[in-house]
């Protein structure tokens, strides 16, 4: 066991090509106790995560993106239970039917998860190469220098000054250096999986175009599976091959980007985009979506969860929530969405 | 009619491990802000935009230069003269949840500063209710609603309405707006951007709007001028639209290079400028400011700092100006694809 | 376009209700485990005992000197004092001077180390470092050796004497922890903006920043009150301030001093009935002292 981690940066070290790997979530739901009960934060999500492809999720706040992020590695905080659902990845079965150990091994080897910069994830009181030093401890790996080799590779084609950056503390580093060696603790053990939560919030537009620059260049290079989770339309709609759009828990909308963005079925997606502030495109043609994104408590228990604010509710939607309508396309992948009206429109 | 002239600031340096000398926020900076208009500050971070911000309010001191409001010129005032005059430019901030006291319910929140100005005017119970029910629909707020409620019960997109509701308590001739809408969720931006142009309109209120996020200085309103910071210096300045449209300062083309492109419904600019390297907020530069990370730096560049100019050929009300030697226009931005084309996947410009 | 429609009054009242619930369930927060409700009981217990007390007894205990230092029993369910008056009269009457001084004591430390921590937060010039010498100072006096060498000049034994012996060393704490919060309180966004608004000092100090100081004052001044309960047992104990009235520290030191009740069996339920309250008290004190903490400071609640 402890030989295997060693083995793996060998590999990675000559060259070799890993297979991408594909993570199927499948029904999740996750809830968190609340004076009037159990709610879901997340509600019977299913995403598929393309091998080789960077999903984007798009929501805002109360979504639930950032739960569902968690529950990928099985770290969701308590109080938060996963109630229902799995997290299948290649390689390592369903992640939510892990043992510690197995876990541990899991989170940092096969799965990298790069934390929000104003989450601060890096110890204060270490130096970077410290840190590093310790999350390969954390998994056998005996081969130290090796470790290190890689990390410096990683920062190298990163454009840091890898030296000066290793034996730094996290306060001497600016934000978007900060975020960077988020990126290289989560690639440094040779994950297949990235999972990026709020790469760039708290970054100004220099930095978040370098780091979505560094993201593109690692996924290519690397062969991985990249999951990008944000609010910011525009991160996904540059980064990410397909994607999602998430609403009180719920998977609205999914597909490739480009269609998405060009051709939205779901109104939140649709009135999402024309409340969007633009660099180019009509001012006027703005329109800014009325009410307000639910929190966990006022989202409604009946029906579909958008009708609050849909200008195009019907009382078929008061009933029950609209299922999932799948549209195959030949030359694109499937799009799906979930909406009575949208769909009665199609047929 | 605001005027900021030649205003310097330096910040005393900070000892221990980081021990160089003091940072200069603002190096001279020329601002005009018209009755009713929209002028806007983009940058980096430490640029300098938020420190001009809190010097209009008079929530920072300038080390240099002069600050002309209305025609009285703030440097010949004593401390305790100025108060009034700051009060009439309002900073709404960028962190609607720290902006209001949580303790204290809407009402009380809005209640203090009506009472005051009802003091100093004479007016009485029944005029600071009715004001301030009216400040709140200004802002497309309900008062039944919103007036029991504590800052924790609204949404971000509220809190910011709210303060935006007390800026107006004092009848301010501007708003400054420091990244107003950058904690906001996205959903809800919009309405509070077009709240400040409406404001514009309705109310005799000029607005300073302070962001990274070039994409929503366009819709605070027409006839808006957009300065571009660099390290306290201006570096381009100009009509917002034209400026986004053909910038000529290459730092200013690298702002714009960095904004996302939207797959399906935009396609990338011919250009992209991207910086040479890290901002260095210490690095002492004879010349121009930008030259160190600048991807077309010429000979000249190092010698001495580019003078702000007109461009050749801009029309003369809201000329725009730039302080670079070596101007060229360049086509950074992208461009929405045109309607009826099937959305194709677009190749990504040519890298520098 | 608005942010809300109107409503109608049936939501209006909805809502309204829900804040209701909401402030129910944050005083619910002071008895939500056993431990608390325990606690709670306690300190109403004893607050009544040091109210009403005195009212129970006639102001002489009544003593029987041929049952002195007797064992419990039915007729004296604590046993007896080195007068043969009953002990458990003597802890009722008792506690009325204990916690009395030590809730003045803490009033005092409170109002005159708040104010000093406003003061010198809000105005950090050379007002603010004034104040912080003064605090400074009363810092550095060792509060329990200077009360001794104080009681060998000064007989503070009456309960407005020892509050004000006790508060007048006690408030620099507090004072540093409220300027604290003031200085870092005063660049908020809420208070820049009152300041802006040109909204007097005093107004902000009382309105902005006081309520947002609440929270650590209420902490701080609970585990003051059990330091100040040692305090003052402890002087009773050691004999530095003479006899008064009865109160527990008085009965330590005749348990231990003339009764010899650490090294015989005899008295020994005169001995602990003090002790025992004064743990009790302590812990029911610092169990509060949490809940008061998540009282103020919604994420540190857990749902349980």
């Amino acid at each position: 066991m402890t030989g295997e981690a060693d083995l793996v940066i060998t590999e990675a070290l000559e060259g070799a090509s890993t297979a991408a790997v594909a993570v199927r979530v499948r029904d999740l739901t996750v809830t968190f106790p609340t004076p009037d009960g159990p709610l879901p934060a997340v509600a019977g999500v299913s995403l598929e995560l393309a091998p080789g492809a960077i999903t984007g999720l798009v929501g805002e706040s109360g979504s639930g993106k950032s739960t569902l992020a968690l529950t990928l590695l099985n770290a969701v905080p308590a109080p938060g239970h996963v109630a229902a659902g799995e997290v299948r990845v290649d390689g390592i079965g369903d992640v939510l039917a892990l043992r510690r150990a197995e876990l541990r091994r899991a989170r940092g080897a096969k799965l990298g998860y790069v934390f929000q910069a104003s989450q601060n994830s890096l110890n204060p009181l270490k130096p970077v190469g410290k840190q590093l030093l310790d999350l390969g401890r954390s998994h056998g790996v005996r081969d130290r220098r090796a470790l290190l080799h890689r990390a410096r590779q990683l920062m190298d084609k990163m454009g840091m000054d890898a030296a000066r950056v290793l034996a730094s503390y996290q306060h001497e580093l600016s934000g978007g250096m900060r975020q960077r060696v988020g990126i290289v603790f989560a690639l440094v053990l040779n994950a297949h999986v990235l999972i990026l939560d709020e790469p760039t919030t708290a970054l100004d537009m220099l930095s978040q175009a370098a780091v979505l620059d560094i993201i593109r260049k690692v996924h290519r290079e690397h062969h991985l599976t990249t999951l990008i989770i944000s609010h910011d339309v525009g991160v996904i709609g540059d980064l990410a091959d397909r994607m999602a759009v998430m609403y009180a828990g719920r998977i609205v909308e999914e597909g490739p980007t480009a269609s998405v963005l060009a051709d939205p079925m779901h109104p939140y997606t649709r009135g999402l985009l024309t409340a969007m502030p633009r660099i180019s495109g009509d001012i006027g043609a703005a329109r800014p979506l009325p009410g307000r994104p639910p929190d966990l408590t006022s989202i409604p228990r009946q029906g579909c969860v958008f009708r609050p604010r849909c200008p195009l509710a019907t009382d078929d939607c008061a009933a029950a929530e609209p299922p999932d309508t799948v549209l195959s396309n030949t030359g694109l992948r499937d799009r799906r969405f979930a909406c009575y009206v949208t769909a009665g429109e199609l047929s | 009619m605001i005027e900021a002239r030649g205003i310097t600031r330096t910040f005393a340096a900070r000892r221990g491990m980081l021990g160089r000398g003091g940072v200069r926020a603002l190096r001279g900076v020329d601002v005009a802000i018209p009755d009713r208009g929209a002028v806007s500050f983009i940058g980096e971070s430490g640029c300098g935009k938020t420190t001009l911000g809190r010097i209009l309010c008079g929530l920072e001191d300038f080390d240099g230069g002069d600050l002309v409001i209305d025609g009285q010129s703030m440097t010949t005032l004593k401390p305790k003269e100025r108060a009034p005059h700051y009060r009439r430019i309002q900073l709404i901030h960028q962190d609607p949840y720290t902006a209001l006291n949580p303790t204290r319910t809407i009402s009380q929140i809005l209640t203090d500063p009506l009472r005051l100005r009802a003091g100093q005017t004479g007016a009485g119970g029944t005029w600071v209710t009715g004001r301030r029910a009216q400040l709140l629909e200004l802002v497309g707020l309900d008062p039944d609603y919103v007036l029991p409620r504590y800052p924790h019960m609204l949404s971000g997109g509220m809190r910011q309405r709210v303060v935006i509701a007390r800026a107006l308590t004092v009848d301010p001739v501007a708003l400054v707006a420091d990244e107003a809408v950058s904690m906001i969720d996205v959903s809800l931006r919009l309405g509070i951007l077009q709240l400040l142009r409406d404001l514009r309109t309705q109310l005799r209120v000029s607005v300073l709007f302070i962001t990274h996020d070039v994409a929503t200085a366009r819709y605070v309103g027409h006839g808006g001028e957009l300065y571009v910071l660099y390290r306290g210096t201006v570096v381009e300045r100009g009509p917002t639209d034209a400026l986004i449209a053909s910038p000529v300062h290459p730092y200013t083309q690298s702002l714009l290079s960095a904004i996302p492109v939207l797959r399906g419904i935009e396609l990338p600019a011919p250009d992209r400028v991207v910086p040479t390297g890290p901002l260095d907020e210490h690095a002492d530069v004879p010349g121009c400011l930008f030259e160190p990370r600048c991807p077309f730096t010429a000979p000249g560049c190092r010698d001495q700092p580019p003078p702000l100019v007109p461009l050749d050929g801009s029309p003369q009300g809201q000329a725009h100006a730039h302080a670079c030697l070596y101007p060229a226009r360049r086509s950074v931005v992208p461009a929405p694809t045109v309607p009826g084309n099937a959305p194709a996947d677009p190749a990504r410009g040519p890298q520098p | 376009m608005t942010a809300t429609t109107a409503l109608t009054p049936e939501q209006l009242q909805r809502g309204l209700r829900r804040s209701r619930q909401r402030t129910a369930r944050r005083w619910a927060l002071l008895v939500n485990t056993p431990g608390r409700a325990l606690s709670c009981l306690i300190l109403v217990v004893f607050a009544l005992l040091a109210i009403v007390g005195p009212y129970l007894y006639p102001a002489n205990l009544p003593i029987n000197p041929k049952n002195i230092y007797a064992p419990p029993s039915p007729a004296h369910l604590l046993g007896t004092d080195f007068e043969g008056a009953d002990t458990l009269a003597l802890i009722v009457t008792g506690a009325r001077y204990v916690l009395f001084a030590a809730a003045l004591a803490a009033l005092i430390t409170v109002v005159i180390g708040t104010t000093a921590g406003l003061a010198a937060g809000y105005y950090p010039g050379l007002a603010g470092s004034a104040i912080m010498r003064v605090t400074d100072f009363v810092l550095a006096i060792p509060g329990f050796p200077v009360l001794l060498v104080l009681a060998t000049i000064w007989n503070f034994g009456s309960l407005w004497e020892m509050a004000v012996a006790l508060g007048v060393f006690g408030w620099g704490g507090i004072a540093r922890a409220v300027r604290a919060q003031t200085l870092s309180l005063r660049e908020r966004g809420f208070v820049e903006a009152a300041r802006g608004l040109g909204l007097p000092g005093g107004h902000i100090i009382r309105t902005e920043i006081l309520p947002n100081v609440a929270p650590y004052i209420g902490m701080n001044l609970m585990l003051q009150l059990t330091g100040f309960i040692y305090v003052e047992v402890g002087l009773f104990f050691l004999g530095a301030v003479p006899y008064s009235t009865n109160n527990w520290g008085v009965m330590l030191n005749n348990a231990v001093f003339q009764a010899n009740a650490v090294t015989s069996p005899r008295a020994l339920a005169y001995l602990l009935s003090p002790l025992i309250c004064i743990l009790l008290i302590t812990i029911a004190l610092v169990t509060l002292a949490n809940a008061v903490d998540e009282f103020f400071n919604p994420r540190l609640r857990r749902v349980r």
